[in-house]
């Protein structure tokens, strides 16, 4: 007796602190883009990548995410992907592709340009291409290769024949945006000073100046990720390359402020060590996510009305015992839902709230189980104080069993499946503990302390559970039962209408 | 009117004699029929696979007062005219096509956010490369099977092989029927559905496991009198356990349909909808395949076992058993053996281990028989138990 109130006491003190200290900390439920609008996508190599690779990636993602100003983004590894997902994001599409730019800055010279008659769209001669031992796209850095270059309307304007790569963007020390009046906005690169960076840059850009053979067009072509952004004249006036002894140099393409910024970011942060590919991406605009959040809410506390409503009927002071229950677990959950989203960052998202909705379901068995037990106990002539002791055990191994069952589920589906179904397991199995705990240091320890107050335990029916039968009704069933086989479809109501007349 | 208030109360105060066995065999009839139309349909329509599972790119924009002829001709020119246009929850506009190139994307988003009249941030958008999807089911279906062999081991621990049997068995059978009445109505399969079929199997193997529980603690105090075979006693602790089913079954729809409900009036709460409409499903057969599918296939199974089928066999030669109808356990015996799993609680700490050592062996229950009451009738006989027929 004296543990049952050391139980009770003991959870309710740990579960007050628990609310304590997340209201006094100010901890909050993280909730997930798809709960308050936002960004995902998942980014797969498009080859073989290394995990260091990967983390690599992960930080110059991390970089780029904090340069668009994103609160609270995520980033991870997930088996050979890269998960990123960015809540609240403003401009998402932008933002998405920012994340999966692989940023590989080149600059080649120009050895010529397609004519026009050799291709058709994106259709180009192939004969030509064979003849010159050119490439389509940039196959190596140390090839000659052929490159589009797009206008404003993502047509393909012209198709320049590259030489060897003579600077990557390894050479550049970072990048920012720029807006001049008579140029407009333009990326502004700043070189590594010496032999790895503006060095190498000025070698290319005289010998185009000299015009020699490996750059008889006098261009140097700005390549960034298979496309060629610009490719200026090197002239000593120009506009665009100042003498070329400099330790900077601008690209201008034509940019609005947004691509330059764009350009500028990535190139600040450099190029992502592996390609990277995007296998999904989802974007959930502000209104549906907060809609869905106050729908599974309103769901939610309906449902839970509801529920609590049955059980006041049907289990009376039982059911009151059942719902004190289920506020304990719901306590429980919303103080480790909140430290989850506050230390470790993980966000409660629409399929974690389903499974949080389902876990209900399993959390009012656990009680509805052991009230059953009770009744039948009751019912073939125990007192409820017995019976109290007698079925606690019975049904406490019945729920462990089941509750078992579901958090084998919840563990595989965690550990074995992606995406929303691991956010699904997780809230599922997380309610399933804490409903365990709430049944075996609440539900049961506290039924019994109150079915010893005198006044409840010789009067069950407050519990919900009806009379034991007079002893000349229960006879009178006894010897009906054994007088021969009944068919039990029949024999109820029959049955029922006798002792309802009876009582 | 009288009647059925009547019966209701035969229920609450648990009065009530559901003749189960008797209902199994129209169960079979109707689980089978249902079976085979979910595998007909499957077959012949196949599954609405969302474009999470085959690549592709759903939008969702809000647009009340938008029809989808009028969405299919705001598209017309964005290269998804061909697209699948529906409504959804009366003011939610969702296109799917099978593009994945990034512009294309924006076309369609763009377009849409014009026909409704928003920003292009107010349009959701989902994009699936081809290869994820199948990448996806691959580890879904890992993941089932690997569920599947673990639940089958836990529960022939815990409890006894051919529960485990019968286990996987209502399992199967309640997917079969939900995916079934997916194929049926060609909802469309999408990661919520996916989840929504996985709490179904969780579910209705909770839901089983609680019916077995209570078969075995039924079946060892009861087995001892020797005087009612595996079915009878079955039929008792189906009956026993039948309003903490139902109860259960009504405290866990009851959410579920507030989410149906709540998701059909609420803009945006497209998944809730479909994920509700699959739990209700679920729900409803997991209840009724664990008192049914997994209580008749291991009722079926264990009366084959000798110590069950000797009972039976002596029953039948007295001509105790009467035709269709099951017999009824007499309270007196369900207590006496009631009694007798008391005391036996009483002395190990835990009382269900002395059901579990009850229930499986005929040596344990003979020797409860013998050491438990005086009224009991002729025990059943080691030596001829052996015998399998």
């Amino acid at each position: 007796m004296r543990r049952k109130f050391a139980y009770v006491i003991g959870i309710v003190a740990v579960v007050a602190a628990g609310v304590a200290y997340t209201l006094a900390s100010g901890n909050e439920p993280l909730l997930g883009l798809d709960l308050q609008g936002g960004a995902s996508v998942v980014l797969e190599p498009t080859g073989p990548a290394e995990p260091e690779e990967l983390e690599v990636a992960v930080e110059i993602i991390r970089n780029r995410v904090d340069g668009l100003g994103v609160a609270e983004p995520e980033i991870s590894t997930q088996g050979g992907n890269i998960l990123v997902q960015l809540p609240g994001v403003d401009e998402q599409q932008r933002a998405l592709d920012l994340v999966g730019q692989t940023a590989e800055l080149r600059f080649r010279p120009v050895l010529g340009v397609l004519p026009e008659e050799s291709f058709t769209g994106d259709d180009v001669d192939e004969a030509l291409l064979d003849a010159f031992a050119l490439t389509e796209g940039d196959v190596a850095p140390e090839a000659e290769v052929v490159l589009p270059q797009y206008d404003d309307q993502r047509n393909i304007a012209l198709r320049y024949i590259l030489g060897p790569t003579a600077v990557t963007g390894d050479g550049l020390e970072g990048a920012v945006a720029q807006y001049q009046s008579f140029i407009g906005w333009h990326v502004a690169p700043t070189f590594i000073s010496g032999a790895a960076g503006i060095d190498l840059f000025n070698e290319v850009s005289s010998r185009c100046h000299a015009r020699i053979v490996e750059c008889p067009s006098g261009q140097v072509a700005i390549e960034l990720d298979n496309e060629v952004v610009s490719a200026p004249s090197v002239q000593a006036d120009s506009v665009v390359f100042e003498p070329f002894e400099r330790s900077s140099i601008t690209i201008s393409g034509g940019f609005s402020e947004q691509e330059a910024r764009d350009i500028a970011l990535v190139l600040d942060y450099g190029a992502l060590p592996v390609e990277l590919e995007a296998q999904q991406s989802q974007i959930v605009s502000a209104s549906l996510g907060t809609d869905a959040l106050s729908a599974g809410v309103v769901a939610g506390l309906i449902g839970l009305g509801l529920v609590s409503l049955y059980l006041l009927v049907y289990y009376r002071l039982l059911g009151l015992v059942a719902i004190a229950s289920l506020g304990l677990s719901g306590a429980m959950l919303w103080t480790i839902i909140a430290w989850l989203g506050e230390s470790q960052g993980l966000a409660l998202t629409l399929a974690g709230v389903t499974g949080l909705i389902v876990a209900i379901g399993v959390s009012v068995d656990s009680n509805v189980v052991y009230f059953e037990h009770l009744r039948e106990d009751v019912r073939s002539g125990r007192t409820l104080r017995s019976a109290v002791d007698r079925a606690f055990p019975v049904a406490f191994s019945t729920i462990v069993k089941a509750d078992l069952a579901s958090l084998i589920a919840a563990a595989v589906l965690y550990f074995l499946t992606v995406g929303q179904v691991r956010g699904f397991a997780l809230y599922l199995g997380l309610a399933t503990i804490l409903d365990l705990v709430a049944t075996y240091f609440f539900m049961g320890p506290i039924i019994g302390i109150i079915s010893r107050h005198s006044g409840l335990y010789d009067n069950p029916s407050r519990f919900g559970i009806p009379v034991p039968a007079a002893p000349a009704s229960q006879s009178h069933s006894h010897s009906q039962s054994q007088a021969q086989s009944q068919t039990g479809a029949a024999a109820g109501p029959e049955a029922a209408a006798r002792q309802g007349a009876a009582s | 009117m009288r009647r059925i208030a009547g019966v209701l109360r035969a229920f609450y105060r648990g009065d009530h004699q559901v003749d189960f066995p008797r209902l199994w065999r129209h169960a079979l009839i109707g689980s089978l029929a249902v079976v085979v139309i979910s595998l007909g349909s499957f077959a012949v329509r196949g599954l609405d696979l969302g474009i999470e599972f085959e690549g592709g790119t759903s939008w969702e924009v809000p647009a009340p007062q938008t029809s989808v002829a009028q969405a299919r001709d705001a598209l017309r020119g964005t290269g998804a005219a061909d697209a699948k246009i529906q409504t959804l929850g009366g003011d939610t506009i969702r296109v799917r096509a099978d593009i994945e190139d990034p512009e294309a994307v924006d076309r369609v988003r763009g377009a849409l956010a014009e026909l409704a009249g928003v920003t292009g941030n107010e349009v959701s958008v989902t994009t699936v490369g081809p290869s994820w999807g199948s990448e996806i089911t691959d580890k879904a279906r890992n993941a089932l099977l690997a569920f599947f062999a673990l639940i089958a081991v836990y529960i022939a621990v815990r409890l006894e092989w051919k529960m485990a049997v019968g286990a996987l068995a209502a399992v199967i059978h309640d997917i079969v029927v939900s995916v079934g009445f997916y194929s049926l109505f060609q909802f469309e399969i999408t990661p919520a559905t996916v989840i929504a079929f996985l709490t179904i199997m969780g579910y209705s193997l909770y839901d089983t496991i609680v019916v077995y529980d209570k078969v075995r603690e039924v079946v060892g105090r009861v087995t001892a009198t020797g005087r009612y075979t595996y079915t009878e006693m079955m039929n008792l602790s189906l009956n026993k356990v039948l309003m903490r089913s139902v109860n259960t079954s009504i405290t866990s729809v009851i959410p579920v349909l507030s989410m149906l409900v709540i998701g059909s009036f609420v803009l945006g709460a497209v998944t809730l909808q479909e994920f509700a409409l699959a739990l209700l499903v679920g729900i409803v057969v997991g209840t009724y395949s664990s008192l049914f599918v997994a209580a008749a296939l291991v009722a079926k199974m264990k009366e084959r076992e000798p110590i069950y089928a000797d009972i039976a066999e002596r029953i039948r030669m007295r001509g105790a058993s009467s035709g269709d109808a099951t017999r009824v356990v007499a309270d007196d015996d369900a207590a006496l053996g009631a009694a007798a799993a008391t005391k036996r609680a009483a002395g190990s700490r835990d009382s269900w281990s002395g059901a579990r050592t009850a229930a499986g062996a005929g040596a344990a229950a003979a020797k409860t028989a013998s050491a438990g009451s005086p009224a009991i009738p002729p025990r059943p006989r080691k030596t001829t138990g052996r015998k399998r027929r």
